[in-house]
């Protein structure tokens, strides 16, 4: 039995979207949302396993849900539902401590498919996000000044191939064979990227509060 | 640097030496060095009995202290020239004063001017009388002189007192030459420095009253024109002004000049003292107050003491600005140039001690003024320079202005270019964001709730659509190799969703950027050709092959699927986009080639020229 969160403002889109999940989840417990604020506020209320949420809504952006989620319930998976296919909007969402990003506009098969790839624990990574994750974890290689509150995130050399290789446009399946390993260990590795994304992303937050707290 | 400036002063010493340089006596000349003397009041020389003799050179203040204003001179002499020679005589009187009057065995042959006060003044001119051979006796010849001058306690100077010189008889030829010379050292010499000294010193005032910053030069043009006017004195003859009042305004005069001079020389070493400003001018009041209350009786006396007062003063501020100037490289001339004026200074005041008037002392008087000219020269040059530093500062502050101004307006140019970048991006972003929730949300809404699967398909693809537009809009460049990347991740994921083998070869790690136009342009065209391949082929394998070359990129997606039939393809064209392919393949001029018969599968060459798809549209 699962709880979900909907965050989605168009309600024939949510009607949908409650019809699909309810396909790939039986008998799931589902709260629906069409505001950001309403989000948050059912974040401290309800323990959520799963929220699937929209980005672009009218009082705020679906970001701020994700954030709120993984600081009250660590365990909850937040998975972007958009039609925003560009990094742009991914990457943010992604740092914030998404678990992965679905497009709306796909077909349902497809949808339900990576859907039950992310319960499953297989987070879709294209190739555009790839080649931001690369960027960031580069551009924190460089020597900066340590701090007790910068944890040295890094990404191992096997999970640094899988990254340049998504970014060269290999899938996932392909990498496996090509690196000899299981689709199980490839997934293993994306997962670990998007949490070392994540840690690493709050902590340069925490760096940047405290900064500016410096200079207050 | 230093030679040319002697180089002038050198030709000077020259032409005075020149001058100077009065032969012996010849042997036909005579020399006399005796006279009888008579009170000058009468009209002609009174009975020798009555006369004394005298020496020549006779001064007045030896030999009539007080006294009157005029005398008589008598000499005899012989024939000289043999009868046969018909040499014209002449007599020559080195120094004179102030006026005479020649009379030739009783004949009146020469005046010098007037006789009366105010007494022409012939006290530097050395007088020249041709004595007519028809007047001339063969043996007693006797020549009287009548002499009418000042008194020592009248005038200012001891040249300009009463007295005669020694007289020389002799061919006139050979006198002329010496009275030549002796005028051009005292009148014409001094009349040429007088007015270089004039045109110099009011040019250089005005100069320095222009500029107040060189103050220096203003005292200095006062110092070479009160020069100038004072050595007037030496060859002015006749001044309508009385012989007291000239007396007066040449003692006047000095305090001026001296005025002039240590201001002068306390700004050229760049100091300026309150007390001397007010000290000075108080002086020169005091010296034509003293000169007024004492009266022409006492000049001589008077002048003496001031002429030491003003002369220690000037040597005092020489001293001050060689002490204060020793530091810089220039001290060695104008320490040069003072020295020497002290030196003639005090020649001039050892002739007025004793009387004499030796030659060096006239050459003494010159050397002053020339000195003057000297440092005129080098401050006219010191002037210029700093004009032509000053012109050259201002000059590059000009440029660095200019300089400055340009990189100003560049600063201004890039900041608005970035302004308008900033304002374009945020407006592409608004609308990327209007389309993405109004269009977007709507298009979505008919994706996922129609019934009809020809318009999901349909909509779902406006909505591609819209977002490469919404890419094509947000216009940065984008790397090849990315781009790349992003082509086969979506076609061999596609692929493989649909079941078909994909199988993609391509370069990596490319320079090259690629126009967001390109890109999006370049991405549709590859999903129309994928999204033909797994609806219409049937193919089961599909292999793409990019390249590139220097001038373009390439890509040949080859399937093995049942190839376009002839009726197909008409209606490919009209329905499943190998139209749209093709337009947009040549929006980018480049080209879509489909290759295809039933049964052969098909291939698609895409050719995209790099130049064209490496501009940003």
């Amino acid at each position: 039995m699962k709880t979900i969160l909907l965050l989605e403002d168009l309600p024939e889109i949510r009607a949908w979207m409650r019809k699909l999940v309810l396909q790939v989840f039986p008998g799931a417990t589902i709260s629906e949302s069409a505001r950001v604020q309403d989000a948050i506020e059912l974040c401290g209320a309800v323990k959520f396993d799963l929220a699937l949420l929209d980005l672009g809504l009218p009082d705020g952006s679906g970001v701020d849900v994700v954030t709120k989620l993984r600081d009250v319930q660590p365990d909850a998976q937040s998975v972007v539902v958009t039609i925003h296919d560009d990094d742009e909007h991914l990457f943010p969402a992604l740092q914030a401590g998404a678990f992965g990003y679905i497009l709306k506009e796909q077909p349902r098969e497809l949808i339900t498919e990576q859907l039950q790839r992310i319960s499953q624990g297989e987070p879709p990574l294209s190739p555009s996000i790839a080649r931001r994750v690369m960027a960031h974890f580069s551009a924190k290689a460089k020597p900066q000044p340590q701090s007790h509150l910068m944890p040295n995130v890094s990404l191992t050399d096997r999970e640094s191939e899988v990254l340049l290789r998504v970014a060269k446009g290999y899938t996932l399946p392909e990498i496996g064979v090509q690196l000899g390993l299981s689709r199980h260990t490839i997934a293993d590795y994306v997962k670990q990227i998007y949490r070392k994304l994540n840690v690493s992303s709050r902590a340069e937050a925490a760096l940047e509060a405290q900064r500016l707290g410096l200079f207050r | 640097m230093r030679q040319p400036r002697f180089r002038p002063l050198l030709a000077w010493l020259c032409l005075l030496l020149w001058l100077a340089a009065a032969g012996p006596a010849a042997a036909q000349t005579l020399l006399i060095r005796g006279a009888l003397s008579a009170p000058g009041h009468l009209s002609s020389f009174p009975d020798p009995s009555s006369a004394v003799p005298v020496t020549l050179p006779d001064e007045w203040v030896h030999t009539r202290p007080g006294s009157d204003a005029a005398a008589w001179y008598r000499i005899e002499f012989p024939r000289l020239a043999p009868p046969e020679s018909d040499d014209l005589m002449a007599l020559y009187i080195e120094h004179v004063c102030s006026n005479l009057e020649v009379y030739l065995n009783g004949n009146f042959v020469h005046s010098g001017g007037r006789m009366s006060r105010p007494l022409t003044n012939n006290c530097n001119q050395p007088q020249l009388v041709p004595l007519p051979s028809a007047l001339l006796r063969v043996e007693g010849n006797t020549i009287d002189i009548r002499v009418a001058g000042h008194p020592l306690s009248e005038v200012g100077s001891r040249q300009r007192a009463g007295g005669l010189s020694a007289l020389q008889i002799g061919p006139q030829q050979e006198l002329a030459a010496r009275h030549a010379r002796r005028t051009a050292l005292q009148v014409w010499v001094p009349q040429a420095v007088s007015a270089t000294l004039l045109l110099m010193g009011g040019f250089m005032f005005v100069l320095g009253f222009i500029n107040r910053r060189e103050s220096h030069l203003a005292y200095f043009g006062a110092l070479s024109v009160g020069w100038a006017i004072v050595d007037a004195r030496l060859w002015l003859r006749n001044i309508p002004l009385g012989h007291s009042g000239v007396e007066f305004l040449l003692c006047a005069m000095l305090g001026f000049i001296t005025w002039a001079a240590v201001q002068f020389l306390l700004r050229y070493g760049g100091v300026r003292l309150r007390k001397v400003d007010v000290l000075l001018p108080v002086q020169c009041a005091l010296l034509a107050v003293s000169l007024v209350l004492a009266g022409p009786q006492r000049l001589h006396a008077l002048a003496s003491v001031w002429y030491l007062v003003l002369a220690l003063e000037v040597v005092a501020a020489s001293a001050w600005h060689v002490h204060h100037q020793r530091k810089s490289r220039a001290v060695w001339l104008m320490g040069g140039l003072l020295s020497a004026v002290t030196l003639a200074g005090a020649i001039e005041f050892f002739a007025q001690w004793t009387g004499a008037r030796p030659l060096v002392s006239h050459i003494a008087l010159l050397v002053v003024p020339v000195i003057f000219v000297l440092v005129g020269l080098r401050l006219v040059q010191q002037h210029g320079r700093a004009l032509h530093h000053a012109e050259q500062g201002k000059a590059q502050l000009e440029q660095r202005v200019r300089e400055a101004t340009a990189e100003i307006e560049r600063n201004f140019r890039q900041l608005s270019e970035l302004k308008v970048e900033q304002v374009t991006e945020r407006e592409r972003k608004r609308i990327a964001a209007d389309l993405h929730d109004d269009l977007g949300a709507k298009l979505l809404t008919i994706v996922h709730t129609s019934d009809s699967e020809r318009i999901s398909t349909l909509a779902r693809e406006a909505l591609e659509e819209m977002r490469l537009s919404v890419r094509g809009l947000t216009g940065r460049p984008v790397r090849l190799t990315d781009a790349l990347g992003d082509w086969r991740a979506e076609v061999v994921s596609r692929l493989a969703q649909a079941g078909i083998e994909g199988d993609w070869e391509g370069p990596e790690d490319l320079p090259q950027t690629l126009s967001a136009r390109a890109y999006v342009q370049t991405t549709r065209i590859l999903r129309e050709a994928t999204s033909n391949i797994i609806k219409h082929s049937g193919a089961t394998h599909c292999s793409v092959v990019a390249s590139i070359n220097d001038n373009d990129f390439q890509f040949v997606l080859q399937d093995n699927g049942e190839g376009i039939t002839v009726e197909l393809d008409g209606k490919m064209d009209r329905g499943h986009g190998l139209a749209s392919m093709k337009n947009r393949a040549k929006q980018l001029q480049g080209q879509c080639l489909v290759e295809s018969g039933p049964g052969y599968g098909t291939v698609i060459r895409l050719t995209v020229p790099l130049d064209r798809a490496l501009q940003p549209s």
